[in-house]
This record gives C-alpha cells, structure tokens and sequence, in this order.
C-alpha cells in the first residue's frame, strides 16, 4: 500500500509536479502516462523514495519512506530505473543475487542457502535459468530488462516500481515482462511501471496515471483517462481514442495531408 | 583455477617472497640458514642479527604497504567505478610530501617522519572532504577536481622547499624521500602504521556489500538500499587510512595502488569479496621483491623504490592492459 499526498516535486527551483496524491493498494497495477518531461520517472523516483519532496510525503503500509533506512526502504520498494550505463563483469546469477543485499547484516557477505534458493527462482520466474552463468553484458535488451526483473523479484518486495519496462523491446519481449507483472499483481504485489505506448497501459493496468502540465491530470481506470479532450490537452496533439475488441486505444490524428482527398 | 585456488597460491607465493626477501640482500644468506634463524631468534649470529633486524622489519614493511596501497586502490575505483583510479587521487601523497619536504629543511628530527607524514596526509585527505562536500554527501566529481588541484598546489610547494633548502644535501634528502624508499625503518615505525593500515583495511571490508552492489551502477545500487552517501565516506576514510600509513614508512610509493586491482580483476573477476582478498597478498608480493630488488641489484647504493616501481611497473602494466582490454 503506497499513499502520496501533495506532492510537489521539483530540481532546484524548477517545479516538474505539484499538488500530486495517490493511493495504491496491494495487487494494483498503476501505469504512468505522460509527454516527455512531465515527470514521470521523477514521480516513480519519488514513490520509490529516491527523490525527496519539495512539499508533501509518501507512506508505505503507514510508514513516511523519508524516515526509512535504505535497506528497510529497499525491503519494501523493489525500484527499476531506466540507467543507460553499461553494467559489465558480471554474470546474470551474480546481478540477481544483489537483490538480497537488503535483506543481509552489513558483516554478512555470503548468500545463505535460503538466499540462493530465492535467487533461482527468481531467475526461473524471469525464464533466465539458462543463462545464469552469462555475463550479463552478451545479453540482448530484452533478456536484460528480464534480469533486472528478476533482481527486483529476488529482493521480495511487497511494492515493484519500474521505470519504462518495455523500452528497446519488440512485441513479443515485451508482451512477457507485462504478463510478468501483471502476475506479480495478481498474486498481491503493489506495482507502479511508467510506460509510453498508451494503448499497452489500458491493457495491462487497473489504473492510469495522466501526468501533464506540471501536475498529476488524471488517475483512473482506463476507461475514465481515455477522453479525447483530456488526453489532447495533456500531449498538446489531437488524440483519437476507439474501442474495439473491448480494448481502449489512443493513436495521434496524422495531419492532413494537401491533395488528399475525402 | 578456481578463486579459492588463487588465493590460496597467492598466500603461498607470499611465503616464498617473504623468504627471498628475508634471504636476498648486499649479504646473501641460504633459505635453510634464514629457517634456522627464524625459529632461533635470540642465538647471536650474524644472520639473526640482519634477519631480526633489518631483512625482517623491512619485509614486513614492504607487504604492509604493497598490501595497503592495493586495497586502497581497490576500494576507490570500484566506488568510483573508474579502473584509472589511484588511491593518492586524494591529495594524501601530495600533502605528505610537502610536509616532510617542510620538516627536512627545518630540521625536524628523523624519527618524526613518519607521525609528520601520516598527520599531513590524514589533514590532506579531511582537506580534500571537506571541499567535496555536497549537502550530507561526497561528490566525487568534486573530489576529483579538489584532490588534483590540492596536488598540484601541494607539488609546487615542495619544489619551492627543495629549491630554497637550505643546503644541497637537504634538497637530496627530500628528493630521496620523495623517490619512495623502505631503507632505514625499523619495527619501532610499523607499530602506528598497521594500527592505521587495520583501521583502513576494516572500513575497507564493511564496504564489501555496497561495492558489489555498485557494479549494477549508482542508481540501482541506490535502489537495493546502499547508503551512497556513507559508502563514498567510508571508502574515502578507508583509503585516506592506508595510503597514510604506506607513505608515513615508504614515502611515495606510486603505481601499485593502480596496477594490482587490475592483476587481481584478471585472475579472480570482479566480486570484491575476491578481489580484496587476493589485492592483500598480491601488493604484498609485488612490494617485497621490489624492495629486495632495489636493494640488492646495485650494492650497497639502492634505487628508490617508487622510481624502481615505476620503471618496472609501467611497461608490466601497458602489457597487462592491453591484454585485457575489458578490465580498462
């Protein structure tokens, strides 16, 4: 359970969201949705206590994340950001195994046997058993999303956030980390993930997050978030929205072109 | 070979270092005879004597610095995860070297060297934090920036000591110093260093866990619950602490801080637990032959050690370097 309450959250002076409140419960799937540079991943940051507030707080099943440790913060919130920097010597088990780190004594260095066993399911819940043993930099995109996947399931938090969980991947990658998360969901977890593609968001979430203009402009189910008018204003571009198939879906109105007829 | 193998060959290449070291010198001496008078320490012969008390202060010198300066260069480029790191980034070096430069032409008395040393590299080190301070934190960027500006501010000084000294034979004394050199330390000068180098090395093996973690980058290392903030201190303190204690008994010792994480790395990977352990024997190793080299090759004159080092180390690392592009 996350609640966020009158958050403003900004980089110096420059205020990227204000007055935002959120509620999340136990096995919901929240979708942030937005233009670039709304704040988005400043919000999951936020909500993964990794960016203080200028104003307001956010609590974890009742308890202000300000005022957690790093570890007991990191036992409750699993945060996946988006980090372009190359991650190299390191094999896929030895990456997943850090998502015990928080769960450790600082004086303990070795796994213990119940660590290892969460790690192995862990990799086997992301379908990367296989290649354990690979370093983790002769993966392709798709199997690395899977194993930073897999380390926020080996940390066993009750709250998984994730910063665009399916960038650089094709459809079919993408189709199993969702269904991934949406299990995750199902089975109790609190998830939150930022996402681009609008149409993957009504599929997958329970509820949409619309940042825009500097503060939180909608957070609903999908059917309620998907207005045209609301949906415009926030990309500041004429956005349709159909249902079909009983599937919500959003696509930007193409320009007309000259010379076109009908 | 597995990483406990090489650790274990490592601890084993040490002994047989520590025993060359103890034999080889301006007198040779046979293992057997160096055995027998290392398990004979109060029979008065001409090998217990420079066994007691030269060859095995000096040794035990050499592999307290070699191993302190190549943990505190482990330590520092995994937390910076930069491999070109030295651990005298801080200034430590630099500050000593003024200060000793300082109390050679005042005429400070031998004996305080090394407490000279030690004190100004400690105060180059705090210096250095407390310019790189960011809100409750460290930036490293800024650490950077203040530990290069500090040591080229530091380096102009000195040679403005050595050319105002007051005689040419003090100007040699503070260039010898300042080529690195284990001659003329006895037992009396480990006692502060070790205490320093194992309150270095302490802090250095409570960093393990987030140092691991910091190979995934800062961000997700942050995310699994490292304190960045008192990483970055602990590792600054802890290398500030074993560079100081290497150079208040060796002077400038330079390269072996940057060359060993990079041996290590090659032979047992990238987990620290691993690399502190194999950083420990393997700067000890390379230190004590070094030592014995610089000491025995040209009798009775030495080659300052850190000049040695140098020109042994650079063409040893380049090849070292080319051979595993990854690790650079």
């Amino acid at each position: 359970m996350i609640d966020a309450q009158d958050l403003t959250l900004a980089y110096g002076s420059n205020i990227v969201l204000r007055d935002v409140s959120m509620q999340l419960g136990d096995g919901e799937l929240l979708a942030i949705i937005g233009p670039n540079g709304a704040g988005k991943s400043t919000l999951l940051r936020a909500l993964g206590g990794l960016h203080a507030p200028q104003h307001g707080s956010v609590m974890v099943n009742g308890r202000s994340i300000s005022q957690m440790s790093p570890p007991e913060r990191a036992r409750r919130l699993a945060l996946i950001e988006v980090d372009s920097a190359p991650v190299t010597n390191i094999t896929v088990r030895e990456a997943v195994a850090q998502g015990r780190l928080p769960h450790r004594p600082w004086w303990r260095w070795n796994e213990l046997p119940e660590d290892e066993a969460i790690v192995d399911e862990a990799l086997e819940r992301a379908q990367l058993t296989d290649r354990a043993e690979r370093p983790l930099d002769a993966l392709s995109s798709g199997e690395r999303q899977r194993v930073w996947v897999a380390l926020a399931l080996a940390q066993r938090a009750p709250s998984l956030l994730f910063d665009e969980p399916t960038t650089h991947l094709d459809l079919g990658h993408a189709m199993h980390i969702l269904s991934l998360l949406r299990e995750l969901a199902d089975q109790g977890t609190t998830v939150v993930i930022v996402l681009h593609d609008l149409n993957v968001a009504a599929a997958h979430a329970d509820r949409i997050a619309l940042v825009g203009k500097n503060t939180l402009l909608a957070c609903d189910v999908p059917e309620h978030v998907f207005q045209e008018e609301l949906l415009s204003a926030a990309y500041g571009a004429p956005i349709i929205v159909r249902r079909e198939e009983g599937m919500m879906l959003a696509f930007a109105r193409p320009p007309q072109r000259k010379g076109a007829s009908g | 070979m597995t990483r406990f193998a090489v650790i274990v060959a490592a601890l084993l290449a040490l002994l047989a270092a520590i025993i060359v070291g103890a034999s080889w010198g301006t007198i040779a001496f046979t293992p057997a005879s160096i055995l027998w008078a290392l398990f004979h320490p109060h029979a008065q012969s001409e090998v217990g004597t420079v066994l007691w008390s030269l060859r095995l202060p000096r040794v035990a010198i050499a592999a307290l610095v070699g191993a302190s300066l190549a943990v505190a260069g482990l330590v520092m480029q995994d937390l910076l995860g930069n491999p070109l790191i030295d651990p005298y980034l801080t200034g430590t070096s630099a500050g000593a070297a003024l200060a000793i430069a300082a109390a050679i032409a005042f005429g400070a008395p031998p004996g305080l060297y090394s407490a000279i040393a030690l004190c100004a590299s400690l105060a180059t080190t705090i210096l250095v934090g407390a310019l790189s301070r960011s809100g409750t934190g460290l930036s490293v960027e800024r650490m950077i920036v203040a530990g290069i500006a500090l040591s080229s501010l530091f380096a102009g000084l000195t040679t403005l000591v050595i050319l105002w000294s007051p005689s040419a034979s003090v100007s040699l004394s503070i260039l010898a110093w300042l080529g690195g050199s284990l001659a003329g330390h006895g037992w009396r000068d480990l006692g502060w260093a070790t205490l320093y180098a194992a309150c270095g090395l302490g802090l250095a093996l409570t960093t393990i866990p987030a140092l691991n973690a910091l190979r995934l980058g800062t961000r997700r290392a942050q995310a699994l619950g490292v304190d960045l903030d008192r990483t970055r201190w602990l590792v600054v303190l802890s290398a500030c602490l074993l560079t100081s204690a290497a150079v208040s008994v060796s002077g400038v010792i330079g390269f072996i801080g940057l060359m060993v994480p990079h041996i290590v790395r090659g032979a047992v990977g990238h987990d620290v637990r691993w690399t502190i352990a194999a950083a420990l024997p393997v700067g000890a190793i390379i230190l004590i032959l070094s030592d014995t080299f610089a000491r025995s090759a040209a009798p009775p004159t030495e080659i300052p050690l850190g000049i040695l080092l140098s020109l042994l180390g650079v063409p040893a690392f380049l090849y070292l370097a080319s051979r595993r592009p990854k690790t650079i």
